[in-house]
């Protein structure tokens, strides 16, 4: 009878705990159609205005262009630069391999923040004038990790026997790659890639700070915040939220990765 | 012989644009903004003088807020840590339905938005929101709650469901390797639940739960949107302040110093959180 007891309450808690933790989500996306500009329930209508009114906006069209340039930029880059790690990570000795992953994990753990103000303090004294350029390079340093994770652990289960035959046969380093390697973690590297997105795109603190002049989608709507209640946050919030959950969706259905 | 030297040689190269991104945009900053935060400024030019003034004004000046800034993050660490087991232990022991259906909400929360999910407490919280209409509608209250929104209460909600997704993750993906089985072993031969729980799971996963602890408690130390959105004026954490110096104030130097004062107080925090596991969760 106790454990029955101690069973549904985690049950309970649990759920209340998953509850709380999308219910933001979930209201974001169904108050973008509300008809009213208060945010309450019930709901009396529905209504595309918001969305309207934000895909109206110039702002909105420069801020979808930067992210854009910049999410693919930071994807692109952070897997093939993490892919390249990843190949030579697998094949070093358990120690070594184990002092790499945690050397270059460190970022993963750094808040935001200190990533963003060391970066602008190097690149002032420097004179390296901010632009997307250097919202990409600082989003390189977050995004790579995940994807050096992601594929080391994917390689670690890959057979290397087809690999050595295919050099006993005399393929080279290069051609074995391409003709052995690459179509069978192409997925995987897919799926990586689409992760560093996501986060890329998700960024606002570092953006900020790196970012020169213009906006991106969530600089665009700390700008919105700031001059206070617009629903048009709302369908921005809803589209964002589009757009990053269909990119990890896909990614982790890809890699099948589970934290 | 030779070949194969040169080929791992050859091999490591690969390893170079990697390196060139964690030296050049990460290590580097990080060691140039330590050196900063030992010089100051004068007429908005770094004066290139080592010295101690900037953590001797942190000592005297912010010890109350780092103080503050650590005891609230480290109530978000624990609280997310608690809640993140509870919800891994349950996708981890339920291979049903509810299960999959709890790891999908995880996942999707992981990403979507951070400043739209602070929007989103904010419409929540807020005077006109629909916590504080519900309470009125239910007249659990006469009048709404001021308090839910600006306040350190928010702040802590906030964060918490923010970093809930961030932390279950890693606890579920060390209780998954777990073989059930060997755990109704212990049961069949008369452990309590709890028992099976404080001696065969909990030491296991303890790596998995310092990792939950320590994300959450660095990104709340870090964290300067979520207090100034949320958290009122009263509620200063030591991000605004150390945001402040490289907006309006423009001082990097006891910026920089100010960032490294609050990660040694979370270097030390995290550390104390390990012995502290380290030594209720042993196996036994």
């Amino acid at each position: 009878m106790k454990q029955h007891v101690a069973r549904n309450l985690g049950l309970v808690v649990g759920i209340l705990t998953v509850v709380f933790m999308t219910a933001p989500l979930v209201l974001v996306v169904l108050f973008s159609f509300n008809d009213s500009v208060v945010m309450t329930f019930p709901i009396k209508g529905l209504t595309f205005d918001w969305y309207r009114t934000l895909l109206s906006r110039d702002d909105f069209w420069g801020a979808l262009r930067n992210s854009v340039i910049v999410t693919l930029a930071v994807g692109a880059g952070s897997t093939v630069i993490g892919t390249l790690a990843a190949m030579v990570i697998v094949r070093m000795r358990p120690r070594v391999s184990a002092l790499a992953m945690s050397l270059f994990g460190l970022p993963m753990m750094m808040p935001p923040l200190v990533l963003a103000l060391a970066l602008l303090t190097l690149f002032s004294a420097l004179g390296v004038r901010l632009s997307l350029m250097t919202v990409v390079l600082a989003h390189l340093t977050f995004t790579m990790p995940f994807v050096i994770l992601i594929v080391t652990a994917r390689l670690r289960d890959f057979d290397t026997a087809m690999l050595d035959s295919a050099r006993d046969l005399g393929a080279s380093p290069w051609t074995a790659f391409r003709s052995v390697t690459f179509p069978i973690i192409r997925p995987t590297l897919f799926g990586a890639g689409l992760i560093a997105m996501a986060l890329s795109l998700d960024d606002f603190i570092i953006t900020f700070f790196m970012l020169g002049g213009g906006n991106t989608l969530p600089t665009l709507v700390w700008g919105m915040l700031r001059t206070g209640v617009d629903p048009s946050i709302n369908a921005l919030g809803a589209l964002i939220l589009l757009a990053t959950l269909g990119t990890s969706a896909l990614a982790l259905r890809i890699t099948g990765y589970r934290g | 012989m030779m070949g194969v030297a040169v080929a791992t040689m050859r091999r490591n190269l690969l390893l170079v644009p990697a390196i060139a991104v964690l030296g050049g945009l990460f290590l580097v900053p990080l060691v140039w903004f330590l050196v900063v935060s030992f010089y100051r400024v004068s007429l908005f030019q770094l004066v290139h003088e080592p010295n101690l003034a900037n953590y001797a004004r942190i000592w005297s000046d912010y010890l109350g807020p780092i103080g503050y800034t650590a005891g609230i993050s480290a109530l978000i660490a624990v609280v997310t840590t608690l809640l993140a087991f509870v919800v891994a232990h349950l996708i981890w022991s339920r291979g049903d339905g509810w299960g999959n259906f709890l790891l999908g909400a995880t996942l999707l929360t992981l990403f979507g938005g951070y400043l739209v999910k602070i929007y989103a407490w904010r419409t929540l919280l807020g005077r006109e929101g629909i916590v504080n209409n519900t309470l009125v509608g239910l007249h659990l209250t006469d009048n709404p709650i001021d308090a839910l929104l600006y306040s350190p209460l928010a702040v802590v909600l906030v964060l918490v469901s923010y970093l809930l997704p961030f932390a279950i993750l890693p606890v579920y993906g060390a209780l998954r390797p777990i073989d059930p089985t060997s755990l109704e072993a212990a049961r069949d031969l008369g452990a309590s639940p709890w028992g099976v729980l404080r001696d065969a799971v909990l030491p296991r996963i303890v790596p998995a739960l310092l990792t939950a602890f320590a994300l959450s408690f660095l990104v709340s130390a870090g964290d300067y949107v979520t207090p100034r959105m949320v958290g009122g004026t009263r509620t200063q954490m030591m991000g605004n302040f150390i945001e402040s110096q490289f907006g309006l104030r423009m001082n990097m130097p006891l910026g920089a110093a100010m960032t490294f004062s609050t990660l040694l107080t979370s270097i030390a925090v995290i550390a104390a959180a390990w012995i502290g596991m380290r030594t209720f969760l042993r196996a036994k």
